[in-house]
């Protein structure tokens, strides 16, 4: 096999461009999707039924479709409709944001409902509001627990964002298919494509451990 | 000082408290004994509305806390109140569980919070322990700190639920003895508890309930010696 670590040198700037394309998307999506959930989760657990439907029916539709129709749907769909026209770019982060915020969501929910009944029984039976407690007492130690699965969701959105290669977005993936398709080579563009996208999870991995440790001590 | 007039709770199709009546007097410690599933617990438990009354009221010093207009979070820190299993926040320190409510909800200073705090834990026998985490205590221990958290807010009434029921029998006496201190002190309280010793000891009324209703009630020397249901004298001969 003629293996041409020269084309992938010669491509490099293109790659590490593409990297950082998806490092953004995926940080703006990894940060709204956070918010978004965080209040999505919040409506699910609402007492009131028929408020809580909404929510429940928007994590059961981004749950239960592929992300692959989602963004294609955005893209030619939604975002014309919204916008005019489509852009990539948008369209691109839009989806990832509202299909992370689905599963982190569920994070959210599952962590508050992780905290014994007594927390907040013994906070209200302190004279706080259900705000109070919620803010100086259940979240702070639901997020503890949320921080390994918020950062499995972190590192799955990262490589998702690769499927943003189809909408043009000039992600890393959209990058790797320009080789393939520019000198029909496939292990050249493909096994670099992959070699970074582990670099950056592991370094998403490293920092989330170190967040995990710093909590766990305090 | 406490009144309650026909209290009934339901959970769904189960009526656990039948029909409620009683006044309790300022300084009074009343004690309520009774088998597991009478209704003991719910009934403390509504004197807080950490349960919905489901029917009749509950005055505190002449408040009627069911009245949709009362503020029940203002009402809360008049009455402190003890769990079974402690429920003290495991991501503070022992003292920034008792001055987290003084600061947050009665908007002390954190310095005077801090100071009274430390008065209180001197008071449990605790001082050295203000910066432990709430997880390196004993049973014993989390109880006590627990019963300081409470008192930080000076309240005027004081509810036990089961507060010894947790613990191992070796640690039962270091909190019967805080509990003790406080009704001498003229604490207001309501004590749910399967400590006959304590009931007959500190006690000044004992309420005997089951299956939802107070079945009897007397101070603790006629109660135990001359029971007069036969209810009564069945769960007390279990017991004793």
């Amino acid at each position: 096999m003629d293996f041409r670590m020269d084309l992938i040198i010669d491509y490099m700037p293109f790659f590490l461009k593409g990297a950082l394309y998806t490092i953004g998307v995926s940080l703006v999506g990894i940060l709204l999707g956070t918010i978004l959930g965080l209040l999505i989760g919040m409506g699910k657990i609402m007492r009131n039924k028929l408020l809580a439907l909404p929510f429940i029916l928007y994590i059961t539709f981004f749950r239960g479709t592929p992300l692959f129709v989602q963004i294609l749907l955005i893209h030619f769909g939604l975002i014309p409709l919204v916008l005019g026209q489509t852009n990539a770019i948008v369209a691109g982060i839009v989806a990832l944001t509202l299909n992370a915020a689905a599963y982190i969501a569920e994070i959210f929910r599952a962590g508050i409902q992780s905290i014994d009944r007594g927390q907040m029984e013994a906070a209200r039976s302190l004279g706080q509001t259900h705000v109070q407690a919620m803010r100086y007492v259940i979240l702070p130690q639901a997020f503890k627990r949320m921080v390994p699965p918020l950062g499995n969701e972190f590192i799955v959105l990262l490589k998702d964002s690769s499927l943003l290669a189809v909408i043009t977005v000039p992600e890393l993936m959209y990058w790797g298919r320009a080789f393939q398709g520019q000198y029909y080579k496939i292990w050249e563009p493909y096994l670099t494509a992959a070699l970074i996208y582990l670099i950056l999870t592991l370094s998403m991995s490293y920092l989330l451990g170190r967040l995990e440790k710093r909590l766990a001590t305090e | 000082m406490i009144k309650v007039v026909n209290l009934k709770k339901t959970f769904g199709d189960n009526e656990v408290l039948k029909d409620i009546s009683v006044d309790i007097q300022p300084k009074e410690v009343v004690v309520v004994i009774g088998p597991s599933g009478s209704g003991k617990s719910t009934f403390l438990r509504c004197i807080n509305l950490l349960e919905s009354i489901t029917d009749g009221h509950v005055y505190i010093e002449g408040v009627d806390i069911t009245d949709k207009k009362t503020n029940i979070n203002k009402i809360r820190t008049d009455v402190g109140m003890v769990f079974q299993q402690f429920n003290l926040f495991p991501h503070r320190t022992v003292l920034e569980n008792i001055t987290m409510s003084p600061i947050k909800v009665k908007k002390e200073s954190p310095k005077v919070a801090k100071e009274k705090a430390l008065v209180l834990l001197k008071k449990v026998g605790l001082v050295e322990k203000a910066n432990a985490y709430p997880d390196s205590l004993s049973g014993g221990q989390k109880q006590r700190v627990a019963i300081a958290r409470a008192l930080a807010l000076e309240p005027r009434i004081m509810l036990f639920d089961e507060p010894t029921s947790a613990l191992d029998p070796e640690m039962v006496g270091e909190v019967l003895e805080v509990m003790k201190q406080l009704a001498i002190e003229g604490m207001t309280m309501i004590v749910v508890t399967h400590e006959m010793g304590f009931a007959r000891e500190v006690g000044d009324r004992v309420l005997f309930m089951d299956g939802g209703y107070i079945v009897e009630e007397n101070v603790p020397s006629e109660l135990f010696a001359r029971p007069q249901h036969a209810r009564t004298k069945s769960f007390l001969s279990k017991v004793l």
